[in-house]
């Protein structure tokens, strides 16, 4: 298979997620194509079955200037701010939706390894190293292609984490929070500081082994980023989307 | 409590795992509106509204078949027929 790479900076939240639908919604086009990003000003992603104003306390968010938005797939809320997150466009290979989430996970474990991280696949969608979980991934199906996307934690604050994140029992908050700091570790906390640029070549090479492919760097045509543009705008920049649950 | 008569509402939250959080209005012993919200999965991603709105109208005795229906071909994590009956059965227990 041969998979188009794309080395993306740190964007906009809403950004991010418009270029990833756009891209999905363009993969007969593009063929299978891998992007690399972050997210710049940081920002809290919400699952696709999430309450905005359950998860996220907006005026803590609002004062740190870190950006909201609903993402297409499930999962949980995520505090984007030290990582490297990927999103992979492929057709969807046979078999069951949850079985095919760890085919793309073992790019990010096989990144990991080169980096002389061992880690391995918890569950249907986290990455642990030590039983400490690293990344989390999701995935949906639509346009007729496979959309999954997932992040590398570079770095974490938990405590910043935790302010932006509203929890069911406020009272539980210190106890969660220390429980989260002990199940959750990253490149930092593994004594590994790397640029993100490398970080996303470095990974670029786990996927290529993970699903057997030819990387080739070609960015987008212009049909796909006017499409990401206008999802940015009237999907993930507007109010309707992300406050629909 | 009683905004309306016959009115009633109910909240359970179910951890195993994920979390499902279930807000439910029941006119007499009848749904009348219900939002499920959680950090699960379910492919595809649209059966959720479909849920919502075929449970719209009934019983609490008859959740389940309906559930399971809409269920049928789609793959979840953290949410399944028996978590959903579960969960609406305790809101309709803790409903004021």
């Amino acid at each position: 298979m041969e998979l188009r790479v794309i080395f993306d900076k740190k964007n906009k939240a809403a950004w991010n997620m418009a270029l990833d639908e756009a891209v999905l919604m363009h993969l007969g086009e593009l063929g299978p194509t891998l992007r690399f990003y972050g997210w710049f000003p940081p920002a809290v992603s919400i699952g696709y079955f999430q309450s905005m104003e359950e998860e996220i306390d907006l005026k803590k968010a609002s004062e740190l200037g870190v950006d909201v938005v609903r993402r297409l797939t499930g999962g949980g809320a995520v505090y984007h701010k030290y990582e490297l997150t990927y999103s992979i466009v492929l057709p969807p290979p046979p078999g069951k939706i949850l079985d095919s989430y760890r085919i793309v996970e073992k790019g990010i474990v096989n990144g990991l390894k080169a980096l002389g991280v061992d880690a391995e696949l918890s569950g249907i969608n986290d990455i642990v190293v030590g039983g400490k979980k690293i990344s989390g991934n999701a995935q949906t199906r639509r346009y007729g292609g496979m959309l999954q996307h997932g992040t590398l934690l570079m770095d974490v604050d938990v405590d910043e984490m935790f302010s932006l994140l509203k929890v069911p029992q406020e009272k539980m908050k210190d106890k969660m929070i220390k429980n989260v700091k002990e199940r959750v570790t990253s490149l930092h906390n593994l004594g590994i500081d790397i640029e993100f640029e490398e970080l996303q070549k470095i990974m670029g090479e786990g996927f290529k082994k993970a699903l057997n492919a030819e990387l080739y760097e070609e960015n987008l045509p212009d049909k796909v980023l006017s499409q990401a543009r206008k999802l940015e705008v009237e999907k993930y920049g507007s109010r309707k989307w992300n406050f629909k649950r | 409590m009683v905004a309306e008569s016959g009115i009633s509402r109910g909240r359970a939250i179910i951890k195993r795992g994920k979390l499902i959080k279930i807000d439910v209005s029941f006119r007499e012993d009848r749904i009348e509106e219900l939002k499920i919200t959680g950090d699960f999965f379910l492919h595809p991603e649209e059966k959720i509204d479909e849920l919502e709105k075929s449970l719209r109208g009934k019983s609490v005795k008859e959740i389940r078949e309906v559930i399971e229906r809409v269920l049928e071909n789609a793959e979840y994590v953290g949410l399944s027929p028996d978590t959903l009956v579960e969960a609406v059965n305790q809101a309709w227990k803790r409903r004021n």
